[in-house]
């Protein structure tokens, strides 16, 4: 199995960490992980961006008031028909 | 078809509970509140009027999603000015982490920032790349899916990902040494 070197391991980090990558690189992606403490280092900084980036952004909602009128707007297509 | 009774009630169950992500996707793709209200009424109002076209329990989300892209580039993307996308092309790709290994390597400095500030640097970088990171970061969306729906091959989607998350992660390093979250590497006398 070829294995890869830093540099290729972190060009593939975010599609490892999306679940993108091909089952054959997922596994030379973690064994680089497993091996190399720098680039490991690297994945959790990565990560944490990623969870970060998801965790802040889904806090923001339709507001109430925004929801109410594009409901009524649906019902009144409904009746209209 | 299906009698109107029951296309309302599978409209409810399967468009109305992604209302919140179309409202993001909506506010990243407009960064304007007003806007993105509008867009996003639009949005459910021409899914609702085509709900029959719609293969039940197939993709919704990227249904809409589709919908409300395909909304926003023919109604509403010529109203508004852009604002000045940012270019930090000349940044090496992996040198954020570098300037940061040794003083804060997990870069728990990002939780610091308050959530307004990361939203306002998503809606700072380009159209293109704001736009595949709310799909992919934000929404949850496969590379595969956004290529579909934007229409664009997943090598497209893949590199203005990486571009996008690292002008991202430049912008957010900076306001947090301008706020104190973290210490500035010091340069080498």
């Amino acid at each position: 199995m070829s294995r890869l070197d830093c540099e290729q391991a972190l060009d593939h980090l975010q599609d490892y960490l999306k679940r993108e990558l091909t089952p054959e690189l997922v596994v030379e992606v973690r064994v680089h992980l497993e091996r190399c403490r720098d680039c490991a280092g690297h994945a959790r900084f990565v990560e944490n961006f990623l969870v970060m980036l998801e965790t802040k952004a889904r806090r923001e909602t339709c507001p109430k008031e925004v929801r109410a009128r594009i409901l009524a707007a649906l019902r009144a297509e409904a009746r209209e028909g | 078809m299906a009698e109107p009774s029951g296309s309302v009630r599978s409209f409810d169950d399967e468009a109305l509970p992604h209302l919140d992500a179309l409202y993001r996707v909506a506010l990243r793709l407009t960064a304007d509140p007003t806007q993105a209200e509008d867009l996003v009424q639009d949005t459910m109002l021409k899914a609702y009027r085509s709900w029959k076209q719609y293969r039940p329990g197939t993709n919704a989300k990227g249904w809409l999603l589709t919908i409300l892209r395909n909304t926003f580039i023919n109604d509403y993307r010529r109203r508004k000015h852009e604002p000045v996308a940012m270019d930090l092309e000349a940044v090496e790709p992996h040198a954020l982490y570098r300037s940061i290994e040794d003083t804060d390597p997990e870069g728990t400095f990002f939780a610091q920032i308050v959530d307004a500030k990361v939203l306002g640097a998503i809606d700072a970088l380009a159209p293109e790349f704001r736009e595949v990171l709310a799909l992919s970061d934000i929404e949850g969306m496969s590379y595969g899916e956004i290529a579909e729906t934007l229409k664009i091959p997943v090598g497209t989607v893949k590199s203005r990902l990486f571009r996008a998350r690292r002008q991202l992660q430049g912008v957010l390093y900076a306001h947090a040494v301008e706020m104190g979250y973290i210490k500035p590497r010091e340069t080498a006398p």
